[in-house]
């Protein structure tokens, strides 16, 4: 496994730059609190002096960047916008990594299920992805934003709904897959043999599916990043104050004409990470996907 | 080719799965501790005025039975309060907005020309150009073109559609000034205006859209190439451009129809953000206003439109393949 | 009263009339002299407007009264208290000490059909807006009409008994209390007249008959309403509108940050135009860099109070040593900075119930401290109260809309500092609506929000807050503030029919309210518009914060 993922990022510069890009951000994220610390702010301390008094923007060129504040500081607050972007990697990548965990490893049991066992539960289970495929889940995220209480952490719902709603994309190629692995003469003698459902599913198949399924969950990733990313733009991911790149990008977008590092600091880190793990996705794809990779 | 009974269990399922989705949604409304009749009432809003704005709406029955009386009205229409001051919606009743006073299905009749616009136009540009790039970076595999044509289609994938179309709309729109912004002019109006008017949001969607499709169409490209058939007409002596345009082009259409369809089912059904950058008056935008004007009639209704159409994109693909691919046959 | 900017801008249909003084006392820009004639455009954000008067909360100067008149209006000038003057009628006789009140209607008013308007036609539309069908609308004469509460609008063939009609000129209201407001009461749009049997549709809105200088020309769902001249509208019966340009189109589902932008290039039809929202502090932060349109940005001089309400019936809160602490810990100028970017933009801070423009308000400051607060004081407060260490969890409610959440932000960082840890906690309109106004049980200890009344009367600045009447059930006392002896002053203040006494009642009451600090005042809101170069007479007065619409006009 881990040799042929080597051999891609060797052959394949993009995949590197993608992985490394992808690498740095995760080191980021789970670093935050080190990386503020060395800089000396906290994402949520408000600063009027960093601020023009004439105007509320950021006193300073270029959004206020400067030895104190590397990033500049937030237009009408002062708030270090450096550790506004580092703590919002660990909101964005680390929900968007959870939530392709919890729907990568929904889909992959479902699918399977589907396509091995296959009968009645194999049509309860192609129909009911169709439900989810016309659900409105943005409508469904809104309104769940205004039930639940507070008190209830935020990125873990997050997490739950946004990982609950992919699993069909998932279990649908992973039901392909196992419905063709099936007729295969290993599956079939493992049968003979007495397996049951769940030790052929073990031993059989999971094998042969991690190829696919990372390449999945690798592009799936930049989905759910960027899914938690619009629904913080439309107000309803993780609640105030806690960072997020979505949010910031949202209130950005207003004062991009007197104040663009505002909106460029959060809008490259998202499409970093975004376009880190397309690529990366992208090689693993190539190289391990019997279907794609044989004439490259 | 399709049987009876297929068409019958499909539109049934379809029928099902829209049933759910009309359920669920009245369900996670209802959750929500908010009186939709709060609109209605007034200031000061005296539990009395709010009772009885709750009974002429409809909303003063226990949910299951507004659900009911929902479906019915689907079917016979509906009438809101009585005597004189009543409102008839006349069958198929949808709902009927009290903020907007209208009709859903007026509504969503209103607002579709807007979304098709956008939807249509963005897909037959980011098929062609997709469709278009991919094949020519498959035939010139490794060149500076396949490159490039690569590299925008990651970046296509990974760029977010809302911070391209704003940073659009920012250049393009107010300091070049030349596309216009926040408008949308009919067709039937003017539709030079018209086209102008969405030239921005069509090429935005498309360059998020279209990358999808370069590399699929590449790859699929790539694939079919080598497969013999092509080598046997390159052997019988057929030109090339017969042999890319109609043979290899066949195999490469399927996968590119099936992702059309499917695209473009959940776009027709109101691409929310786009069109609330690009300030659309169309589906996505009606849904979002719905959420937060807590209108549950406009809300049900353009959810159910675009679930509807989506089920109907996945029916239409699933027959397309049929159509295309002699292997698949539907039964 | 506004929780919510786009409240004031969507139900209200109130599009901000920016003043053309800025900021500071001495106007800016100039106030460019309007003439009669050209098309004035309006740059609406809402996707719909309402020409309904039964269904309009509208305020007396904004757009709804371009189409429809009351029986009286407001006197709205730069640099002039708001007085209520006669529009249809006069401003209201009484000789029973406010609880019988009679108008007399002028001669020869028609309406845009040409049919006399009569009041009859104003009794009509006054019980039109009890009916169910059109509920929605300002409703304070619901409950003050005697038999109001159990009436249900005239349509099936039930008449309001206590409007009396003698004969076509002189209407008579009879009270079921002695109220000294009235008069400003007729000014809410339910006292238009609507053409007696008439208005039965639903979209009556779409083509109500007018009684103004402009009738409803066309109505196209979603993109304009287009309005032009009532021919039967007397200029010289009105001393309220000037009827200027010759027609006036209002464009809806405009985007607020779009509309800044096309008003500051100031091109084409844009010149003739001006937006109903407000400007946002970044749009604002933009103009600064552009002179042409930052001359052409108006600010008011004062507006809405915003305040921090503080749940007076769940504990710790219910300790007056507590609330008083509050305030100490707000830190008003970070307030400032983040609801408009400056001081000047944002709002003078406040210390009053009562907000400024209204006749009788007296100036004070019962927990004098610097803008920026004064933590240590409040954590002294705490301490004394039995909380050496601060309080924890609380929970912050606010109205997702209209920004709110920047400026909760700031507010709990500040109160951080002086160890009260705040939990926020966001809702959509009519989730907040539904937990603050009609739970009888709700969860929140403090919420933010703003009030401007709807009419400039003390009254409606603090009967509506702070009456034990108006917990739950609807009612705005955010604060759940109940205090049977501020509740007597306030029916005796209410029932006192003579302006300048009652002025000086409230005063007292307000001081006395602040006392028991259930609430936390903030800022007065300034609302800053913009205007094409070619809009004339486009001021905002002391009160509402909004432009007045009726005055505006087009220069050559």
């Amino acid at each position: 496994m881990p040799a042929a993922i080597r051999s891609v990022l060797a052959r394949d510069r993009w995949a590197l730059a993608g992985t490394v890009t992808v690498v740095v951000i995760g080191l980021v994220a789970i670093f935050a609190d080190v990386l503020t610390a060395i800089e000396g702010h906290d994402p949520y301390t408000y600063d009027a002096s960093a601020l023009d008094p004439a105007s509320g923007l950021p006193a300073g060129p270029f959004g206020g960047v400067s030895g104190e504040h590397w990033f500049g500081v937030e237009p009408l607050t002062g708030r270090d916008l450096f550790a506004i972007v580092v703590h919002g990697a660990r909101t964005s990548f680390l929900i968007g990594l959870a939530a392709t965990l919890v729907s990568i490893g929904l889909g992959v049991l479902i699918g399977a299920a589907a396509g091995y066992l296959g009968g009645w539960i194999d049509r309860v289970i192609v129909w009911s992805a169709d439900v989810f495929l016309g659900f409105p889940y943005l409508v469904f995220m809104i309104a769940l934003g205004a039930v639940v209480p507070v008190e209830f952490p935020r990125a873990l719902l997050l997490i739950v709904v946004i990982g609950f709603f992919g699993w069909p994309a998932t279990a649908r190629i992973v039901r392909a897959q196992v419905l063709t692995l099936k007729e295969r003469n290993f599956v079939k003698a493992a049968r003979t043999l007495g397996a049951s459902p769940w030790e052929v599913f073990r031993a059989e198949l999971l094998p042969n599916l991690w190829g696919p399924v990372l390449v999945m969950a690798t592009l799936s990733v930049p989905g759910k990043v960027g899914l938690e990313a619009a629904l913080s733009f439309l107000g309803v991911g993780v609640l105030p104050p806690t960072p997020s790149w979505g949010r910031s990008i949202s209130a950005a977008i207003e004062w991009v004409a007197v104040d663009p590092a505002f909106l460029l600091f959060p809008g490259l880190a998202l499409f970093g990470v975004t376009w880190g793990f397309n690529a990366l996705g992208d090689g693993l794809r190539d190289a391990l996907d019997p279907k794609w990779g044989r004439k490259r | 080719m399709i049987s009876l009974r297929y068409a019958a269990t499909r539109v049934g399922s379809m029928a099902l799965v829209l049933l759910i989705v009309a359920f669920c949604t009245f369900v996670v409304f209802y959750l929500v501790p908010s009186d939709p009749a709060l609109m209605a009432c007034g200031k000061p809003c005296t539990p009395e005025n709010l009772a009885l704005a709750r009974e002429f709406m409809g909303f003063d029955e226990p949910w299951w039975q507004q659900f009911l009386t929902f479906l019915g009205g689907i079917f016979t229409g509906r009438t809101f309060g009585s005597g004189a001051t009543a409102i008839h919606c006349a069958a198929p009743c949808f709902g009927y907005s009290f903020r907007q006073n209208a009709d859903v299905l007026d509504l969503i009749g209103d607002r579709l020309p807007v979304t098709v616009s956008l939807a249509v136009g963005a897909a037959v540009l980011w098929v062609v150009l997709g469709v278009g790039a991919g094949v020519l970076a498959a035939l010139r595999k490794d060149s500076w073109f396949d490159r490039v044509a690569l590299g925008a289609s990651v970046i296509g994938v990974s760029a977010p559609v809302y911070l391209v179309g704003l940073l659009g709309i920012l250049v393009l729109g107010f300091k070049l000034d030349v596309v216009p912004v926040g408008n949308y002019t009919p067709f039937g109006e003017d539709p030079v205006r018209w086209a102008w008017g969405l030239v921005l949001p069509w090429c935005v969607l498309a360059f998020a859209h279209g990358a999808h499709y370069v590399k699929l169409t590449r790859t699929q490209m790539i694939d079919t190439m080598g497969e013999d058939f092509i080598r046997t007409a390159r052997a019988k002596g057929v030109a090339e451009r017969t042999v890319v345009g109609k043979h290899a082009l066949r195999n490469v259409l399927l996968p590119v129809v099936t992702l059309t369809g499917l695209d473009l089912g959940s776009l027709l059904g109101g691409a929310v953000i786009t069109e609330r950058v690009f300030s659309l008056p169309g589906l996505g935008g009606l849904l979002i206003e719905a959420v937060h004007g807590r209108d549950l009639p406009t809300l049900l209704g353009c959810t159910l439109f675009a679930g509807f159409l989506v089920v109907v994109a996945n029916a239409v693909v699933d027959l397309s393949y049929g159509v295309l691919d002699p292997r698949a046959r539907l039964t | 009263m506004y929780r919510k900017r786009l409240l004031a801008v969507v139900l209200l249909g109130a599009l901000g009339v920016s003043a053309c003084g800025a900021n500071d006392q001495k106007p800016s820009g100039g106030t460019a002299k309007a003439e009669k004639g050209g098309t004035l455009r309006i740059l609406s954000e809402s996707r719909t407007i309402n020409f309904d008067p039964a269904k309009s909360q509208s305020l007396a100067i904004a757009t709804l009264g371009l189409v429809h008149r009351r029986l009286t209006g407001w006197q709205n000038a730069v640099g002039q208290p708001v007085k209520v003057v006669p529009d249809l009628a006069d401003t209201g006789k009484t000789t029973d000490n406010g609880r019988t009140w009679t108008f007399t209607l002028q001669d020869g008013l028609k309406f845009s059909d040409g049919t006399p308007i009569t009041s009859a036609d104003v009794k009509w539309g006054v019980e039109r807006s009890f009916a169910p069908a059109f509920g929605g609308g300002l409703g304070y004469h619901k409950a003050l009409l005697v038999g109001g509460s159990d009436y249900k609008g005239p349509f099936e063939g039930k008449e309001l008994d206590s409007i009396e009609t003698p004969d076509p000129k002189t209407i008579t209201f009879k009270l079921s209390r002695p109220y000294g407001d009235w008069p400003w009461v007729a000014s809410t749009p339910a006292f238009a007249p609507v053409p007696k049997g008439k208005g039965a549709e639903a979209d009556y809105a779409e083509h109500a008959v007018a009684s103004g200088p402009y009738q409803i020309a066309g109505y196209q769902k979603g993109v304009e309403a287009k309005l032009s001249r009532n021919t039967h509208w007397e200029a010289a019966k009105d001393q309220v509108r000037a009827g200027l340009p010759d027609e006036v189109v209002i464009q809806l589902g405009q985007d607020a940050s779009v509309v800044s932008q096309r008003l500051a290039a100031d091109s084409g039809d844009d010149k003739f135009a001006f937006g109903s929202s407000f400007v946002s502090p970044a749009q604002l932060a933009q103009l600064q860099a552009n002179p042409s349109a930052k001359s052409r940005v108006v600010t008011s001089k004062s507006g809405a109070v915003s305040y921090l309400a503080l749940n007076t019936q769940k504990a710790p809160l219910d300790n007056v040593k507590v609330r008083q602490a509050f305030q100490y810990a707000v830190n008003k100028a970070a307030y400032q900075v983040a609801s408009a970017g400056t001081a000047a933009l944002a709002g003078d801070t406040a210390s009053t119930l009562i907000t400024q423009g209204i006749e009788g308000r007296e100036q004070f400051d019962l927990y004098p401290a610097k803008p920026e607060g004064d933590p240590d004081k409040a954590k002294q407060l705490l301490a004394e109260a039995g909380l050496p260490n601060g309080l924890d969890n609380l929970q912050l409610v606010l109205n997702k809309s209209n920004n709110q959440t920047d400026k909760a932000e700031a507010i709990q960082a500040a109160l951080a500092k002086a160890n009260i840890k705040v939990n926020i906690r966001s809702l959509e309109e009519d989730a907040y609506e539904t937990e603050t106004n009609l739970s009888a049980n709700p969860t929140y200890d403090i919420t933010l929000s703003s009030w401007q009344p709807d009419f400039p009367s003390a009254n409606a600045n603090i009967q509506p807050l702070f009456a034990s009447s108006e917990i739950g059930n609807g009612g705005y006392n955010l604060s759940r503030y109940s205090n049977p002896e501020v509740d007597k002053l306030i029916e005796e203040a209410q029932s006192t029919v003579d302006p300048a006494e009652a002025g000086k009642k409230w005063a007292a009451i307000d001081k006395r309210i602040l006392q028991d600090s259930p609430v936390v005042p903030l800022i007065y809101t300034r609302n800053s518009f913009i205007h094409g170069s070619k809009v004339g007479d486009f001021f905002i007065a002391d009160f509402p914060a909004y432009p007045n619409y009726l005055q505006v006009g087009l220069t050559k």
